[in-house]
C-alpha cells in the first residue's frame, strides 16, 4: 500500500457566481477510491465544497459524477482506473440536471419520473417480514408473502440504484426536459414484469407510449454503456417498444 | 436555487459531441447529420430538376456541370450520406423491434463496413467511367 | 394501490398518461420502403443510364413509362413523408409544448404536400 498524490480540478458553482474550476492536491492511499480524495479536499482544504456521498459501495447512487468527462461512481472508482495519479482528475457534476451547487445536482425531476413508474419499495410488505434473525422466533410472526405465479422468488431488489448516470449520458436528455429518460423507462419495464393487474399494466404501457416516452430514444445506447449496475436501460426501452407494438397489433387484430 | 442551464438551442450542440462516448453515439450523431444533410439535398435536387421544365437546352447545361470533377466529388459525399443514413436506419429499425439489441455495436460496425465497400465501389465507377 | 396511483397522477406530471404516438412506425415503414424506392431510382438514373446521367430525351422517355411513373411518384411521396417525419423528430427532441407540436405537425404537413405537388407538376411538365 503506497501513498499517491492526486490532483483534482473540481467544478465550482454557487448561485450568483461565475462557474470555474478549483485545483487541489491531496494524499491518499493507492487502495482508496476517488470519493475518498474528494472527501479529503472537503476535510483538509475547502469546507464550502458541495458534493453527495453516502454508502461508499455503489448501492445508494448518491455520488454519481463525471471524472475526466466520463460518468462514474467515484466510490468504486480506483485511482488505477483513472490514471493512477499521473494525470489530474477533472471532477464535474452529472450532465442534464440543473446544478444546485458545485457537484450537487437537482434530482427532483429524476425522482418524479422514478415514482411515476411506481418503483418504490412498499413499507406494507416490509413490516410483515422479519426485521432480523433475532426477531424470527420472538417478536414478529412473519406473514407468508403470497408470490404471483410467474415469480420464483421475491423480486424486491432491482439492479438500478437510481444514480442518474444514464440520464447524464443520454443525448436526448441533453435538450429535452420532458423526456421520460432511460432510468424511468427501464423502471416502467421492470414494474410491468412485476404486476398482473391489467389496469396497472395498461397505465404503465401508456406512460411509455407517449411522444416523450420510448419514442424519443434514438438508439445511441449510451445509457447502457454508462450504467454502473448492468441495468441495460436501452435494452429495456427496445423491449418496451416490442411490447407496445405487439399490443397495438393485437388491438388492431381484434377490431 | 442555483441553476446553470443554457438555452435549448445551445444544448443541441451536445447531440454531436462524441467525446468520451462510445460507438452508439457516433451512430446517433451521424444519423442526425446525414438526415439534415439529405433534407437539404432533397430540396436542392428538386430545384435543380426544375431546369427540365425549361427544355433540353437548360438541362444539357446542367449535365456538363454535373460532369465536372468537383461535382462528382459532391456526388460521392452525397452517396456517403445516403449509405450511412440508410444502413444505420436498418440498425435502428431492427433494434426498435428488439432484434439485435445485444449486438448493436457490432451491427453498426458491420453496416458501416458495408457502406464503405459500397461507397468505394461507387466512387470507382463514378471516377473510372 | 389505486389511491396511490390517482394521487400520483394529480401531482406528478410524469404520471399523467400521454397520447399514444404512431409517428415512429411511419418513419420506419417509409425508411424501409425507401431502400427499394430510392435504390431503383438511383440505379435507373445513374447506373443504367449512359454516362451516369440521362439527357433530356432520355428523361422524357423514362418518365413516359407508366410503371416508372408510378414508381417515381410513390418515391416522391414516401421520401417527402420520411423527410417531414425526420424534421418533426428533431424538433420534438427540443421538448416542445403540446400546442407547438400541433402547429409543427400542421406546418410540416403543408410543406410535405407542397413538395409532392411541385414534384407532380414538374413530372407532368416534363412528360408533356
Amino acid at each position: 500500500m503506497k501513498s499517491l498524490d492526486i490532483t483534482l480540478e473540481i467544478f465550482r458553482y454557487k448561485s450568483g457566481e461565475q462557474p470555474h474550476y478549483d485545483t487541489f492536491t491531496v494524499q491518499v492511499d493507492d487502495t482508496a477510491h476517488v470519493i475518498d480524495a474528494i472527501d479529503k479536499v472537503w476535510a483538509e482544504h475547502d469546507h464550502t465544497l458541495m458534493f453527495r456521498r453516502a454508502c461508499h459501495h455503489s448501492s445508494c447512487g448518491s455520488c454519481a459524477l463525471r471524472i475526466n468527462g466520463v460518468e462514474k461512481l467515484p466510490c468504486i472508482t480506483r485511482f488505477s482506473d483513472v490514471g493512477d495519479g499521473k494525470i489530474p482528475l477533472r471532477i464535474e457534476p452529472l450532465r442534464n440536471f440543473p446544478i444546485v451547487g458545485d457537484l450537487v445536482v437537482d434530482v427532483s425531476g429524476f425522482f418524479q419520473r422514478m415514482s411515476a413508474s411506481d418503483m418504490s419499495i412498499t413499507r406494507d410488505a416490509e413490516s410483515t417480514l422479519p426485521l432480523s434473525v433475532d426477531d424470527l422466533s420472538t417478536i414478529v410472526q412473519p406473514k407468508v408473502v403470497e408470490l404471483p405465479d410467474n415469480l420464483t422468488h421475491f423480486n424486491r431488489f432491482e439492479n438500478c440504484i437510481e444514480c442518474g448516470i444514464c440520464m447524464s449520458a443520454c443525448p436526448t436528455m441533453a435538450v429535452d426536459n420532458k423526456f421520460f429518460g432511460p432510468a424511468g423507462l427501464a423502471a416502467i419495464y421492470c414494474a410491468l414484469q412485476k404486476t398482473d393487474d391489467p389496469d396497472e399494466k395498461a397505465h404503465l404501457m401508456a406512460l411509455a407510449n407517449g411522444e416523450q416516452g420510448v419514442w424519443r430514444c434514438h438508439s445511441a445506447f449510451e445509457c447502457t454503456e454508462a450504467c454502473p449496475q448492468a441495468v441495460d436501460p436501452a435494452g429495456k426501452i427496445m423491449a418496451l417498444r416490442r411490447e407496445l407494438t405487439a399490443n397495438r397489433l393485437k388491438k388492431a387484430g381484434r377490431s | 436555487m442555483a441553476t446553470l442551464e443554457q438555452p435549448k438551442v445551445r444544448r443541441a450542440g451536445r447531440w454531436f459531441d462524441v467525446r468520451h462516448r462510445k460507438i452508439g453515439m457516433w451512430a446517433y450523431a451521424l444519423n442526425r447529420i446525414t438526415g439534415i444533410g439529405l433534407v437539404v439535398y432533397l430540396y436542392l435536387h428538386l430545384v435543380v430538376l426544375s431546369t427540365l421544365s425549361r427544355g433540353p437546352g437548360s438541362w444539357d447545361a446542367f449535365i456538363s456541370l454535373a460532369r465536372q470533377p468537383y461535382f462528382l466529388i459532391l456526388d460521392v459525399i452525397l452517396l456517403a450520406g445516403i449509405l450511412i443514413h440508410g444502413l444505420n436506419g436498418i440498425r435502428i429499425a431492427l433494434t426498435s423491434f428488439d432484434v439485435g439489441v445485444k449486438r448493436q455495436k457490432a451491427l453498426f460496425s458491420g453496416l458501416m463496413l458495408v457502406a464503405l465497400v459500397a461507397l468505394s465501389a461507387a466512387a470507382l465507377k463514378i471516377f473510372g467511367g | 394501490m389505486e389511491n396511490r396511483l390517482t394521487n400520483e397522477m394529480m401531482e406528478n406530471p410524469f404520471a399523467q398518461e400521454p397520447k399514444a404516438s404512431s409517428s415512429w412506425y411511419w418513419q420506419i415503414f417509409t425508411g424501409i420502403a425507401l431502400i427499394f424506392l430510392l435504390g431503383l431510382h438511383f440505379i435507373a438514373n445513374h447506373f443504367i443510364a449512359q454516362g451516369g446521367i440521362r439527357d433530356y430525351a432520355d428523361v422524357v422517355s423514362y418518365l413516359r413509362n407508366p410503371i416508372i411513373l408510378v414508381w417515381e411518384v410513390l418515391f416522391l411521396i414516401v421520401v417527402a413523408t420520411h423527410a417531414m417525419l425526420g424534421i418533426r423528430a428533431i424538433v420534438m427532441d427540443f421538448g416542445i409544448s403540446a400546442q407547438a407540436e400541433k402547429r409543427l405537425s400542421q406546418a410540416l404537413t403543408v410543406v410535405g404536400v407542397l413538395t409532392v405537388a411541385y414534384g407532380l407538376w414538374l413530372t407532368w411538365a416534363i412528360i408533356h
